[in-house]
């Protein structure tokens, strides 16, 4: 069955069980995610692909990557809502996990330059895609969430090595976490601006030996090339 | 048990129980309740002795015991409840019992053991008398006391299981969900879904086929909850029949009550109910050959707060994480593995029984449209009455905080309520009018939740309430939604820093923007909620906030890195209380005095006069036992020390001539900023309007409290070749302020006083014989002039009611003293002490009357015609209004009356041209910035009563002080407003040993006082000074908190090395 609903206020008609990410992916209006992959199923944790969906006192968030289509609503992708709510998470996860290149890059792309929390460096966010990966996709189950509140997080029962575990390496091959950032010149700072000015690692090539440049195109290059 | 296999035969079998029990009904009953709470409290062992008192006197046959679950008196347990008469005994020890069994054999009321009302200390014979059950509506909660709650036979008595044979026997369900559905019934889990309205959803999912399933919501896992708790230990057969209606609404077979581990008692009375409806037939297949069938299991939980979100709890009951997903889809479309499943809470499926007894439009009559219906709360925090309480839905915050809990304990002042657990919000006692339903509470940011309710008082700090929630949830949230998880932890790290004070007025805004957005974020409703401690209190009490920021101060002396010692932090001179009393305790006086000295330019006036904050903040006194006699010690100090030990700390000016600076008025603000002025090398020139210096030390306070001699030693002492006094000179007479700034003053400061007496606006208010209160002490004090004589009356509650009363009651024409005041006398704003002290000197105290007319004769008072008044509702200050009854007037004759019913400055009778360019407010006082005392006119500063309105001696001091200090700062050009840093004790002082005995055995000094009778004729000095013994054995009461704070000098060092040795 078809269902019909309005996203930024154009008419989009979806398979019922499709989710409002779908929607938004159909029409081309980009949402950011993280714990969202093809593939894996929605599991709706990191809350950076809320959207805005009813209208007046009722308009509410909800996570677009879990939500079902439902005939009839009307969504809004990017409101000032969701906008603020958004630039919020982001802010969050710079201030626990800055060397994270996807979350530095997210920021960036949002406008973040700084961040107000006490810094912390944790390599983990609890998307879950490792423990979603393993499970559906490697059919291990080997890894999985223990404890709640701050006390959450996620590894082997009783933190001995897993029987079940074959080393496939697809956990550490989805984690957006995991991947070294771009340190910069202040390895302390969490966002470190140096994509913004122009005084790149490959420009002071001499103090930035084996940095990589995630840059693409990158600008600096671009004005430098001969 | 004999098993019922048909709906008649349950009929049958319900008929002859209840008409057994009519038989039964004469015999005396002990009911004791014996939940949790009152087990807690010590009711097990009341109900050993009871056993053993039935049985050695053979009363098995004569008196029954009824052992119920909790009856919602929790602050009164472990009490007995005796039948027929319904006698209430409170708080029963051990040895009470066999008076009570003797007043319940013999038919009589035990009168010391009875009940009393605390505010009225009259007894309340019948449980029906006492106000905390007189005023709820126990449609639910009351069936728990006249139950056994093991023991299925009472709950029939009681009319149990009536209500599923009315619905067994009719052949459509819908009838029942129509039933539900006309009552209104709202969830009584927080949310407040229309019951009826889920029940439809829920018969009309799963095409008919599919399995469903019931689930009764009992994971109550709020601090400070516990209805559902206490509905399952005391009642569980209405839990049971309650979701056998719902099962077979439904038309669902199994159901499932999720209770947690944490419940052992409800755990254990819901397994013996089940077992017993079993066994009659009332559960399981074909119940009652209807075809029906239906069990119930046990489901226990372990105690995640989460779990009680329903998705969680589902994913819980499935043997997985709890956990919460998306809704939709909803549990009635898609929930146990996958069947439609309907969640109630406990409370919801309690009342099913009563709606279908009484019918929807029966039950629909309690309550208002949109919320209907009796709600439980359980009202615990600083109130008298705590307990479990049941009032229709629409009933008024007020009337469940004053009516029902009491009111505050002792004379503090409750500042807000916080209901509905730890995602609920903080309503201030300026909201107390409003309505408890779900609508209005979400409109002032909380939610009615699952009915908790904490009462605050002016001791909690509501920045330490967000932190205390906001740590329950960071541990609590599941952790799965990023926002709940992280955005908890971080809002608990900005309240940790606000409470430590290392936080900036940034923080608050950033706490605010993350408090919204993780409320906007995330997926359930733990997560949603969350925020709501931090964003109800950060909307009602921001200056509490801004107070930890900026000032540094906690007011409610509860967040510890603020407050050092209280005894000091409540001092508004900032004395080391702590440090004096501790020389005092080694023998070290002349120390103790250099430390009292030292804050305190009136060390012996304040010995005597000061109202004494830092004894009611006093630990000693908080935490149960009675406050160090801290005054008393200070006294002992200041009268046995030679003030000479002291030598202040003197700077001469530098640079040039000292500049002049002028202070009108010199009472003790006036004073204090002359001589700490002084001794920074200015010179200081004090105008006073009276003869003689001293404002209303020397004016207004009657020598029997405060003698003239102390007070003119000590202003002696203070003066000095940097000070020049000129009496009898009067501000907007003999000179401007625009006069002074031409004389070359460099800043002038105010500091008048409030000497105008507020007037009853009567008319014949001029006649002869009566007086404003400061004009009549003054002229006492001052001139020895007595202007009372006769009958004399006093309008007025304050401390200058009680001065001129005491005054008056010593002059010598004075037959009698009344004091008239318009309140009770828990409300009147005088010392407790003062008021004490009136009492003993024989001054008679009449209050609810509120004067109407004065009749005067010949231009000469005669008598006063007065009003009745009764209290009414509650005000913004937790105080009951007076309201006159009509009809009551009625006239006493006196010869002078008293008018003490306030004072202001009387700023505008000095006229505008004198104090050009300074702003006055509407209360007569003059307008400063409260950060550096300076008015609307630069170089011009006001301190004391003449800001503040009537104030006590030791802030007015402070304000000399600071006033000393801002006109400093000002004559030097430096930044006034410097930020404030906690005052933490700094200078270690051994503590005395005092052996744990010693310490239980000795309790605070009582002050002695001149006997009553030679000292009601004359002025000497009431209090008398402590003895040295007296002193050292109240001193070694002291706490020390100052020792939390301060090490010795040795491991300082040792400490110190280890920080920069490394290892």
């Amino acid at each position: 069955m078809m269902v019909t609903l309005h996203l930024n206020g154009l008419k989009v008609s979806l398979e019922e069980g499709a989710t409002l990410l779908d929607a938004a992916k159909f029409l081309g209006f980009p949402i950011p995610t993280l714990c969202h992959m093809e593939g894996l199923s929605p599991y709706g944790a990191c809350r950076l692909c809320v959207v805005e969906i009813g209208e007046g006192e009722n308009a509410k968030l909800v996570s677009s990557c879990t939500y079902p289509v439902q005939e009839g609503l009307k969504i809004r992708t990017a409101s000032s809502r969701v906008l603020r709510a958004r630039r919020m998470i982001l802010e969050l996860l710079l201030a626990s996990c800055p060397q994270s290149r996807t979350i530095q890059d997210l920021a960036s792309a949002h406008g973040i330059r700084i961040q107000r929390f006490r810094q912390e460096h944790e390599d983990c966010i609890l998307c879950g895609r490792c423990v979603r990966m393993c499970e559906e996709q490697m059919m291990a189950k080997a890894i999985g969430f223990r404890g709640r509140g701050q006390a959450r997080s996620i590894g082997t029962p009783f933190d001995i090595k897993s029987d079940v575990c074959r080393l496939c390496g697809g956990c550490m091959y989805i984690c957006p976490a995991c991947q070294l950032r771009c340190t910069y010149s202040e390895p302390e700072r969490a966002v470190c601006g140096g994509c913004a000015n122009l005084m790149s690692p490959c420009v002071e090539m001499e103090n930035f030996d084996d940095l990589m440049c995630y840059m693409d195109p990158c600008v600096a290059c671009e004005i430098h090339k001969d | 048990m004999y098993k019922l296999s048909s709906i008649n035969e349950l009929a049958e079998f319900r008929g002859r129980i209840l008409r057994e029990k009519e038989v039964q009904q004469d015999r005396p009953t002990l009911v004791i309740c014996a939940g949790t709470g009152g087990q807690a409290s010590g009711s097990n062992d009341v109900i050993r002795i009871i056993k053993r008192c039935i049985l050695e006197r053979g009363l098995q046959e004569k008196l029954n015991l009824r052992i119920t679950g909790c009856q919602g008196f929790c602050e009164m347990d472990p009490f007995i409840v005796v039948h027929p008469g319904q006698h209430l005994y409170p708080k029963l020890r051990m040895e009470d019992v066999p008076r009570v069994i003797d007043a319940a054999m013999g038919g009589y009321v035990d009168g010391e053991l009875i009940y009393k009302d605390a505010s009225e200390q009259r007894g309340c014979h019948c449980q029906s008398d006492i106000p905390f059950f007189s005023k709820q509506t126990r449609t639910i909660l009351g069936d728990n006391q006249k139950l056994d709650p093991i023991r299925i036979m009472e709950y029939l008595e009681q009319g149990g299981y009536a209500a599923l044979e009315k619905a067994l026997s009719n052949p459509d369900p819908e009838w029942i969900i129509n039933e539900v559905k006309k009552s209104e019934l709202r969830g009584r889990g927080g949310a407040g879904f229309p019951t009826g309205k889920k029940w439809e959803l829920a018969r009309a999912a799963g095409n008919g086929f599919q399995q469903k399933y019931i689930v009764c919501n009992a994971d109550e896992g709020d601090p400070g909850a516990y209805m559902d708790r206490s509905l399952l230990e005391g009642n569980p057969h209405a839990i049971i029949e309650g979701m056998l209606i719902a099962g077979v609404a439904i038309g669902a077979t199994r159901g499932f009550i999720y209770v947690r581990s944490e419940y052992p008692l409800a755990i254990k009375h819901t397994l013996i109910g089940l077992r017993q409806a079993r066994d009659l037939g009332l559960l399981g297949m074909d119940i009652l050959g209807t075809g029906i069938d239906f069990d119930i299991e046990i489901v226990r939980g372990a105690g995640a707060f989460v779990c009680g979100e329903e998705t969680a709890l589902i994913s819980s009951i499935e043997g997985r994480m709890g956990e919460p997903r998306q809704r939709p889809p909803y549990p009635i479309e898609r929930g146990l593995w996958g069947c439609p499943t309907c969640i109630n809470n406990v409370e919801t499926l309690a009342n099913i029984p009563v709606i279908i007894n009484r019918g929807g439009e029966g039950y629909a009559k309690v309550g208002v449209p949109g919320n209907r219906g009796t709600k439980i709360f359980s009202l615990v925090g600083k109130i008298r009455n705590t307990g479990l309480v049941e009032v229709p839905l629409g009933t008024k915050i007020s009337e469940v905080v004053y009516g029902i809990g009491g009111g505050p304990v002792d004379k503090r002042k409750i500042k807000a309520v916080q209901t509905g657990g730890p995602s609920g919000g903080c309503i201030p006692a300026s909201r107390f009018d409003l309505p408890i339903d779900y609508e209005s509470l979400a409109e002032v940011g909380s939610i009615m939740g699952s009915g908790g309710m904490i009462v605050m008082d002016e001791n909690t700090c509501m920045v330490d309430v967000a932190k205390y929630f906001m740590n329950f949830l960071k541990d609590e949230s599941c952790g799965k939604c990023f926002t709940c998880r992280k955005g908890t932890q971080r809002m608990y790290e900005i309240l940790d820093a606000i409470t430590k004070g290392q936080a900036e007025l940034e923080d608050l805004d950033l706490l605010e923007e993350l408090a919204l957005v993780v409320k906007d974020t995330t997926m359930c409703g733990l997560g949603h909620s969350a925020p709501n401690p931090v964003l109800s209190t950060l909307s009602y009490f921001r200056e509490e906030y801004e107070q930890h920021i900026k000032n540094k101060k906690c007011n409610a002396f509860v967040c510890k890195e603020l407050v050092g010692a209280p005894c000091q932090a409540a001092c508004p001179l900032g004395t080391e209380a702590w440090r004096y009393v501790a020389h005092i305790a080694r023998g070290e006086y002349e120390d103790a005095y250099q430390v009292i000295r030292e804050a305190n330019p009136f060390p012996s006036v304040c010995a005597r006069v000061c109202h004494h904050p830092c004894e009611e903040r006093c630990r000693a006194g908080t935490s149960g036992d009675s406050s160090v006699a801290i005054r008393a010690l200070k006294r002992f100090i200041t009268d046995r020390i030679d003030p000479s030990v002291y030598t202040p700390k003197r700077t001469a000016w530098k640079d040039g001539e000292p500049p002049l600076v002028a202070i009108v008025g010199s009472g003790p603000a006036g004073l204090t900023a002359a001589h700490c002025l002084s001794l920074r090398g200015y010179k200081v020139t004090v105008f006073e309007a009276e003869c003689e210096p001293g404002g209303m030390l020397s004016c207004a306070i009657p020598s029997y409290r405060l003698p003239q001699e102390v007070i003119k030693k000590e202003i002696d002492s203070l003066l000095d070749e940097n000070i020049t006094i000129k009496c009898n000179t009067v501000l907007g007479r003999n000179l401007t302020v625009d006069g002074l700034f031409e004389d070359g003053y460099q800043a002038v400061l105010l500091a008048l006083g409030a000497h105008k007496s507020r007037p009853l606006r009567l008319e014949n208010e001029d006649a002869q014989g009566i007086y404003p209160s400061i004009e009549f002490l003054k002229s006492f004090n001052v001139e020895g002039r007595e202007l009372a004589q006769g009958r004399v009356g006093i309008i007025g509650g304050g401390n200058s009611a009680i001065d001129a009363a005491r005054t008056a009651l010593r002059q010598r024409d004075v037959e009698s003293v009344t004091i008239l005041y318009r309140r009770t006398r828990d409300e009147m704003p005088a010392f407790l002490e003062e008021i004490e002290a009136a009492d003993r000197d024989g001054i008679q105290i009449n209050t609810l009357v509120a004067p109407t007319r004065i009749i005067a004769e010949g231009g000469r008072l005669k008598a006063l015609e007065l009003i009745r008044n009764e209290l009414g509702d509650f005000d913004e200050s937790g105080r009951r209004r007076p309201i006159p009854i009509a009809g009551t007037e009625h006239v006493i004759e006196i010869d002078t009356l008293i008018v003490a019913i306030g004072e202001d400055p009387g700023i505008d009778a000095i006229g505008a041209d004198s104090l050009s360019q300074i702003e006055t407010t509407r209360s007569n006082t003059v307008r400063v910035d409260s950060a550096t005392l300076l008015t609307s006119r630069p170089g011009v500063f006001a301190a004391g009563d003449v800001v503040t309105g009537p104030n006590t001696v030791v802030d007015a001091i402070a304000d000399g002080k600071r006033a000393a200090t801002m006109i400093d700062r000002y004559i030097r050009g430096e930044e006034m407003a410097q930020p404030e840093e906690p005052q933490l004790p700094k200078v270690y002082l051994e503590p005395v040993q005092v052996e744990a005995e010693e310490a239980e055995a000795i309790s605070r000094i009582v002050t002695r006082r001149a006997p009553v009778e030679p000292r009601k004729l004359d002025f000497t000095e009431v209090e008398v000074a402590l003895s040295a013994d007296e002193a050292t054995c109240e001193a070694r009461r002291c706490l020390r908190c100052d020792l939390d704070y301060t090490q010795p000098k040795e491991i300082e060092t040792l400490a110190g090395a280890a920080i920069s040795g490394g290892d």
